[in-house]
């Protein structure tokens, strides 16, 4: 266990039972704590400017009965928080609960050490000058973090700690002539392995942006791995996280229909260690399965939280803060390889676009809209790479563009990096994808700016 | 100590202490800010409320043009310097920065940040009832209102710097939040309505959701705009976006390169004689009302672009320094986590020398009106390009005479802004740029529309 979770677990004896004393008869519920520490720096084209350190604690106690739900938030992971919000949310349900004065811990996680903090700097400062050695022409405004969140969740029975997460982000734009663009980072895992991901990826974005315009209109397109990881994120995860009935998706609206190539799974795992979305349990305390959305091309599945669930839940039940309610989100999807080389795939494209690099996208689940923001792409003629093309939307409707999909698939699935916080409602929160490139018909083309 | 309301002195304990500690050249400043949000969602599934309150500190240390931020909540408070003075070797000095001072004047108030009072839970159900009867009587069976959310949140603020300011401050926010959808034969079409105002009572609840309502049904009814030339007349909340995305243009010394490019160095105007910019935290009827911004500064009104020409910036402590010049009390702190960065607080163009929308209406003999925006306008600044894509009306000899079910309205940037050869009397404000941005309704006669 971190120090952090050894803290939060510290009274968990006495954070059950005042989380069950506080539910009542046909109620539903549980108390929330988490614990954030972000080390930020402000970099620019001159490498890093502002260092930062935030490290923000809370505590959440939800209550469900019938359709009313009630969450009550307070600063502070330790007892004493607890207690406060328990104390309004019983207030509001018309209960005043005593609660014996117990002794509250004073023990603090230390911060990370000098050393450790000397080495992420030193790190990053030189992965920013390998990836700019020449800042001249550019003008770079980046936030670039290492966030570490630490969560457990109390219910009327037990204490579930939901683990610590690490990552490193980095958002911003990056400008060069007359050219902006958006830049959005993010990887989990070791940090010499992420600040070197990161390298990579600034080195790509900083190029310069070509001054060819794709043409306007429907084409078909050559996905890379990380692109088609944000297109099955949008076209396939959000639509199929729960919504009542009335609100279905265009996927939720037809269960076991046929509406991709038969062979493509997509399935939703919380459990892959080496993508960002990374969780065991939930932000309700439900254990994260592993979900199959689309089965040999098929609708198979949902993402569940408690509110929409109950208790046969399937772990997807997460929030971007304390002061958020869980809501039906996914984590971690993964689609099903194919054997295609990057070759055959040109091939089987024939003309078209190859997008290599998407730096954000939203979808409609009602109505199936999808835009991509596609940043880097190069033209396909008769088969074969052409000429690199500036800034452009791809958009589509989401049943047609599965539709679309061929059958053959890239070989390999890396971690897409592409992926940065996913968006819903205001809401962020991390997420991760493997996909592997793959061809998809008809979608259509419109330069930024046209 | 001086501490009421609820709230303890930690924030002066933590202040004496770093005041001890500060080395010699060092200058620090602390922020605390104490908040509560009360929300109301109301959907299919149900009610769901929600209540939180909050308490943050936060440092910046200061030495020799270095700065460094820490930010804690009160278990960490004490904390702060140790953290902040571990950081601070690493920064990059940069001219201008310091803490902020004390203004000549200045009053020094050390009443501390009062904790908020409840919020009212019934005021927040009121208005979302309000929303739901007008938006399903003006929508006629072919809108649904998927979900709507009030929320309701008060903060007080108080800051303290090495240098002698010492300042508290209170606001208030009121929003709403609302997805609606609407439906055809064919085809469903969703929306979100988002709007702020400083007090609860200030949304105008029964205009919003009327304005929902033409949002998901105008894209659903009528023709797409066909391509030729035609007088343009952008509503107020379709203007207010586009002016949203131009405030960056006044905001750092990066910006300012491409303020200077468009201009030709001042040469040519930005905008048409017809256009003021001005950014005032006390603008009747904006979203915000402040009377400091997050370093503590007293705002000011501030003119951004007189009658089509550049007149001033947006700026914090730093930036005005580094220009010589007084701040503008531009620094925004968008949480207590986050160190500020200049942004906007109502940011808008003056309305007055406009005319009643309707004589701007009588004057199109052929043009169209955009109504609303469909999805998020697309602005590049550095480009000089637009594109917004939206729903309206055509319009001949003043009258609507058909619904236009989409039409994008894009071209060059500057194009645009020198063309508007009239505006509107009606400034309404919408939330963007992290702030309020308004607008009048802009006319711009002969524009372009080619798909």
């Amino acid at each position: 266990l971190s120090a952090a979770e050894r803290e939060m677990a510290e009274d968990a004896e006495d954070a059950v039972r005042i989380v069950s004393g506080m539910l009542r008869r046909g109620e539903g519920g549980e108390a929330f704590r988490e614990r954030r520490r972000a080390t930020s720096w402000s970099a620019g084209e001159a490498g890093l400017l502002l260092p930062s350190t935030v490290e923000e604690r809370g505590t959440a106690v939800r209550v469900r009965r019938g359709g009313e739900s009630l969450l009550v938030a307070r600063p502070g992971d330790g007892p004493e928080a607890l207690r406060e919000a328990v104390r309004e949310a019983s207030r509001r349900a018309g209960g005043s609960p005593f609660f014996k004065r117990r002794p509250t811990s004073r023990w603090q996680a230390p911060p990370p050490s000098v050393s450790e903090e000397e080495a992420w700097t030193a790190a990053l400062a030189a992965a920013l000058a390998r990836a700019i050695p020449d800042p001249r022409g550019l003008s770079l405004s980046l936030v670039v973090s290492r966030v570490a969140v630490t969560r457990a969740v109390i219910t009327s029975r037990d204490l579930v700690l939901c683990g610590t997460s690490t990552r490193l982000e980095a958002t911003g734009l990056i400008g060069r002539e007359k050219a902006r663009r958006t830049f959005s980072f993010q990887a989990s895992g070791p940090w010499p392995a992420a600040v070197s991901a990161l390298e990579t990826a600034l080195r790509e974005a900083t190029r310069p942006a070509p001054s060819l315009r794709p043409e306007s209109g429907e084409t078909d397109v050559i996905l890379s791995p990380s692109a088609a990881a944000v297109f099955f994120h949008e076209a396939v995860g959000h639509p199929l996280e729960a919504e009542r009935a009335e609100r279905a998706s265009v996927l939720a609206r037809v269960p076991r229909a046929a509406v991709a190539p038969a062979g493509l799974h997509v399935v939703d795992e919380p459990a892959r260690a080496d993508l960002p979305g990374r969780y065991v349990h939930d932000d309700e305390g439900m254990s994260g399965l592993r979900v199959p959305l689309v089965e040999d091309g098929r609708v198979v599945g949902l993402l569940t939280d408690r509110r929409t669930a109950g208790a046969d839940s399937n772990g997807h039940g997460r929030c971007s803060d304390y002061r958020r309610p869980p809501r039906p989100r996914l984590s971690n999807l993964v689609v099903s390889l194919g054997q295609a080389s990057f070759e055959e795939l040109l091939g089987l494209c024939g003309n078209g676009l190859h997008v290599r690099e998407v730096s954000g996208g939203s979808a409609d689940p009602e109505s199936g809209r999808f835009v991509l923001m596609v940043e880097s792409a190069d033209t396909i003629r008769r088969g074969r790479l052409g000429a690199a093309v500036s800034r452009f939307a791809l958009s589509g409707d989401i049943l047609a563009a599965l539709n679309g999909l061929e059958a053959d698939r890239g070989d390999s699935a890396p971690p897409a990096t592409g992926l940065g916080i996913c968006l819903k409602g205001g809401e962020g929160l991390a997420v991760g994808g493997a996909a592997p490139a793959v061809v998809v018909r008809g979608l259509a083309v419109r330069a930024v700016g046209a | 100590m001086t501490a009421r309301d609820g709230t303890d002195d930690l924030f002066e304990r933590t202040f004496s202490s770093l005041k001890d500690g500060t080395r010699d050249g060092e200058g620090a400043e602390l922020y605390e800010r104490v908040g509560a949000t009360l929300e109301v969602t109301e959907s299919e599934d149900g009610v769901e409320v929600l209540e939180s309150r909050e308490r943050g500190f936060a440092l910046r240390l200061f030495r020799a043009g270095r700065v460094a931020f820490a930010a804690d909540g009160p278990a960490g408070a004490h904390n702060l310097a140790e953290r902040g003075r571990l950081l601070l070797p690493r920064a990059r000095a940069r001219r201008g920065v310091r803490p902020p001072p004390r203004l000549p004047g200045e009053q020094v108030d050390r009443t501390g940040a009062p904790a908020p009072g409840p919020l009212q839970e019934g005021k927040a159900r009121e208005l979302l009832a309000l929303f739901r009867s007008t938006l399903m009587a003006s929508g006629e069976g072919a809108v649904a209102l998927r979900e709507a959310t009030v929320s309701l949140g008060e903060r007080s603020e108080r800051l303290a710097t090495t240098a002698g300011r010492d300042a508290t401050w209170t606001s208030r926010a009121a929003t709403l939040l609302a997805t609606v959808v609407g439906r055809s034969a064919a085809r469903r079409f969703s929306t979100r309505v988002v709007a702020v105002a400083s007090r609860a009572d200030e949304l105008p609840m029964a205009r919003l959701a009327r304005h929902a309502v033409d949002r998901v049904l105008l894209p659903l009814s009528g023709q797409p705009l066909a391509p030729g030339k035609a007088d343009l007349l952008l509503d107020s909340h379709v203007a207010s976006h586009l002016v949203g995305r131009l405030a960056p243009l006044f905001f750092g010394e990066e910006e300012e390169a491409l303020l200077l490019a468009r201009t030709r160095r001042g040469r040519d105007p930005f905008a048409s004689p017809c256009l003021s910019l001005v950014d005032d935290a006390a603008a009747p009827g904006g979203p915000i009302r402040t009377t400091r911004d997050g370093e503590g500064t007293p705002q000011n009104r501030t003119l951004a672009v007189d009658r089509g020409v550049p007149a001033g910036r947006l700026t914090d402590l730093s930036s005005a320094a580094r220009r010589e010049m007084a701040s503008s009390g531009n620094a925004q702190r968008r949480a207590w986590s986050e160190p500020p960065t200049i942004g906007v607080t109502n940011f808008f163009v003056d309305p007055s020398p406009g005319v009643s929308p309707l004589d701007l209406l009588a004057d199109v003999q052929r043009g169209y009106y955009a109504a609303v925006l469909l999805e998020r306008p697309e602005v590049d600044l550095a480009a000089n390009t637009f594109r917004l894509n939206t729903a309206g009306y055509w319009i001949e000899k003043g009258r609507a005479a058909g619904r236009v079910s989409e039409a994008a309205v894009h071209g060059r940037l500057s194009d645009l802004l020198r063309g508007v050869a009239a505006i509107g009397d009606d400034l309404k404000f919408v939330a963007g740029a992290g702030g309020g941005v308004g607008s009048p309704t802009l006319y711009v006669p002969r524009w372009k529309y080619d798909s």
